[in-house]
């Protein structure tokens, strides 16, 4: 093992002080929400603030060190820790998108944002799981919970049919990873991952069992993280939720989903090899991921080319980005690793930039029809070129963001040697830049209906796409200090 | 003493269960499933599992068989006809699940020999009771358990979400 220290119950309970602040200021929002009389404003700026408090702990815990905490439960490390950061960061981002967004706004109920926070703390859960019993049960926190977002305006039909394809989608990808975790624990007698390691290792776990349950395991990791063949739920509730927690889906059970990719993948079904990592009892799981990042990028973008609604096609798109971060994973190096975290944080930004996008203009749009931007160059100048640079940054293109970590990425591979998968890499991005372009040219080269008069963007949302438009950039030109803080938080897993 | 107690406890889970697919009137199979689970419930007693019996008894004669009754209820089964499979198969169907399953068991039985050659290893003094459980779940499971109370409430607020037309 990689030099964990046990900590005691007591101790142990310092090393979850974001969770626990986040959980404070869920069960805060629901009392706010039933007394005070502005409740909406009133509960979201008590999860802001849960979220602002989650953010800086979980950065105070990026030098804390590294420890098992709660009788080996979960772990208390920088790679936790980056991953909190990440999902309190859009966890706020998204709580302040909903303020304004018509679609919340309708429903007009307090409870939405409070549920915010429990998913992020279930994503946190995810984050750090050390053992398969946290594992299913942060799944299921983040499956449940999100499910409730989804459905949380109940009057549209859409949303209702999104969140029932979700919870059953949910419930099936659950059952088939819980039977792969019982048949780990028949085989080993444990649930903890590093002694599934240790079983595994030592050899005394029948191959059959142990192949089908590192496969099972993947359909719930694979379907948080919207991978092929575990994407299909994806389209239909990007489509269906409302926008503000399609932007939210998109990016926070992802980032915990490649947390516990991460942990569950290196930490229980691989060892340690000299420097490096390597699958255990020579299970090919690596492989197998190969193919499903291959898969998962190639569906993603040969599925968002004929798309005509902008969610849709924002689902097909993190597929496939699902499938450029899985790639990284595949090389099981420290640069891979690396990339994928640093992925995920770019993606961040120029992904809910595109929905902040969308949600500021929603009100002046007539639909999500990628039709209906068309001509917005010349209304709404600010938010269409900040829409242009999150698509080149999705995209790839430099000085950008996205440039910055497919160049991660791609390195990774290169260096790891799996040079089939980067020329998959490579071909797909140029596919997505076929789909991704469309809507730019929508916006400034297309005639749109001129009667519109120019739009004006909410306060709000102009200083939130800045505040989105600004790491976007400056992360393509900058990027050294991101790089090395994020290989900073992987040091103790090489 | 034991045995035989064990014995009786059994005829009587299995002669319940019976009833519960044999009865036509679905109260009564509702019924005679509380009369399969109080049995197991006291052959966990009789295996010295005072905890795993307790539970039995609060979670599915108390909680799960009121949620069958009111489903029974608010369906009104009584008055249909019962459900009926029907196609060319179905007969195939059902002797081909039925060898499966013999097999199935017919298969573990021969693999640890009937009522078990091998002697089952002596528990831990102590295994199994509420003070055992008790201790692990508020020790070393401290955090999945409370991992779950957040699940809980999350769903008991979503679910009010979703239930209520205004709240």
């Amino acid at each position: 093992m990689t030099g964990y220290a046990q900590l005691d119950l007591a101790a142990s309970v310092g090393q979850i002080l974001p969770e626990l602040v986040a959980t404070a200021a869920f069960l805060l929002a629901v009392v706010v929400d039933l007394v005070s009389r502005r409740r909406k404003e009133a509960v979201c700026a008590v999860v802001l603030a849960g979220c602002i408090a989650g953010l800086v702990l979980s950065l105070a815990q990026l030098k804390a060190g590294q420890s098992l905490i709660f009788a080996g439960m979960a772990a208390a490390d920088p790679l936790a820790a980056i991953l909190k950061a990440v999902v309190f960061l859009a966890t706020g981002l998204v709580a302040l998108f909903s303020l304004g967004s018509p679609e919340i706004r309708m429903s007009g109920r307090g409870e939405y944002y409070s549920l915010l926070l429990v998913v992020a703390v279930g994503a946190c859960f995810m984050a750090s799981a050390m053992n398969f019993v946290m594992v299913y049960l942060a799944t299921e926190l983040v499956t449940v919970t999100s499910c409730i977002l989804v459905a949380h305006a109940k009057d549209d039909r859409r949303a209702s049919e999104a969140a029932l394809k979700y919870i059953l989608f949910g419930a099936a990808a659950s059952g088939v990873m819980i039977y792969g975790i019982s048949l780990l624990y028949g085989a080993t007698g444990t649930l903890s991952l590093t002694g599934v390691s240790r079983a595994l290792v030592s050899g005394q776990v029948p191959g059959l069992v142990a192949v089908l349950g590192v496969v099972f395991v993947l359909a719930g990791i694979g379907y948080k993280i919207a991978a092929v063949p575990f994407h299909f739920w994806c389209p239909d509730v990007y489509e269906g939720a409302p926008t503000p927690i399609t932007a939210f889906l998109s990016i926070v059970p992802e980032a915990a989903g490649f947390g516990l990719l991460i942990r569950v993948y290196m930490l229980g079904f691989g060892e340690r090899m000299g420097q490096g990592w390597a699958a255990a009892a020579s299970l090919d799981w690596p492989s197998l991921l190969a193919v499903v990042s291959a898969l998962t990028m190639t569906l993603g973008n040969l599925g968002a080319l004929h798309q005509t609604n902008l969610k849709r096609l924002m689902a097909y798109s993190s597929i496939a980005h699902a499938g450029y971060i899985l790639m990284g994973f595949v090389a099981l190096s420290k640069t891979g690793l690396n990339a994928m975290i640093i992925y995920i944080i770019v993606y961040l930004f120029m992904n809910l930039g595109v929905f902040a996008v969308l949600i500021g203009l929603s009100r002046r749009l007539a639909s999500d029809q990628i039709a209906s931007f068309r001509g917005l160059g010349g209304r709404a100048k600010f938010p269409a070129f900040a829409m242009t640079v999150f698509l080149f940054s999705l995209t790839g293109i430099p000085p950008l963001a996205g440039f910055t970590g497919k160049f991660y990425l791609f390195a990774a591979v290169i260096d790891a040697k799996i040079y089939w998968l980067a020329i998959v890499g490579a071909l797909n991005s140029v596919v997505s830049l076929y789909y991704y372009v469309r809507i730019i040219k929508a916006m400034y080269i297309e005639a749109g209906e001129t009667e519109g008069g120019p739009i004006q963007l909410p306060a709000l949302y102009t200083a939130l796409l800045v505040a989105l438009v600004v790491p976007t950039v400056v992360l393509g030109i900058f990027w050294g200090p991101l790089a090395g803080m994020t290989e900073a938080s992987l040091r103790f897993l090489f | 003493m034991n045995q035989i107690g064990f014995v009786l406890l059994s005829v009587l889970a299995v002669g319940s269960a019976l009833s519960v697919i044999l009865q036509r009137n679905p109260v009564m199979s509702a019924l005679s499933l509380v009369v399969t689970i109080f049995s197991l419930a006291l052959a966990f007693l009789s295996l010295g599992s005072s905890f795993v019996a307790v539970v039995q008894v609060i979670v599915y004669a108390g909680a799960v068989m009121v949620l069958f009754v009111f489903v029974i209820m608010l369906l009104d089964l009584g008055r249909r006809e019962p459900f009926k499979l029907t196609g060319v198969g179905r007969k195939i169907l059902g002797i081909a699940a039925v060898a499966a399953f013999l097999f199935q068991i017919s298969a573990s039985l021969s693999a640890v020999g009937v009522m078990g050659a091998r002697p089952p290893e002596p528990l831990p003094p102590g295994y199994g009771t509420a003070l055992a459980i008790g201790r692990s779940v508020f020790t070393d499971y401290v955090y999945p358990f409370e991992a779950a109370s957040v699940l809980l409430l999350a769903a008991m607020v979503g679910a009010l979400i979703l239930a209520k037309r205004r709240i």
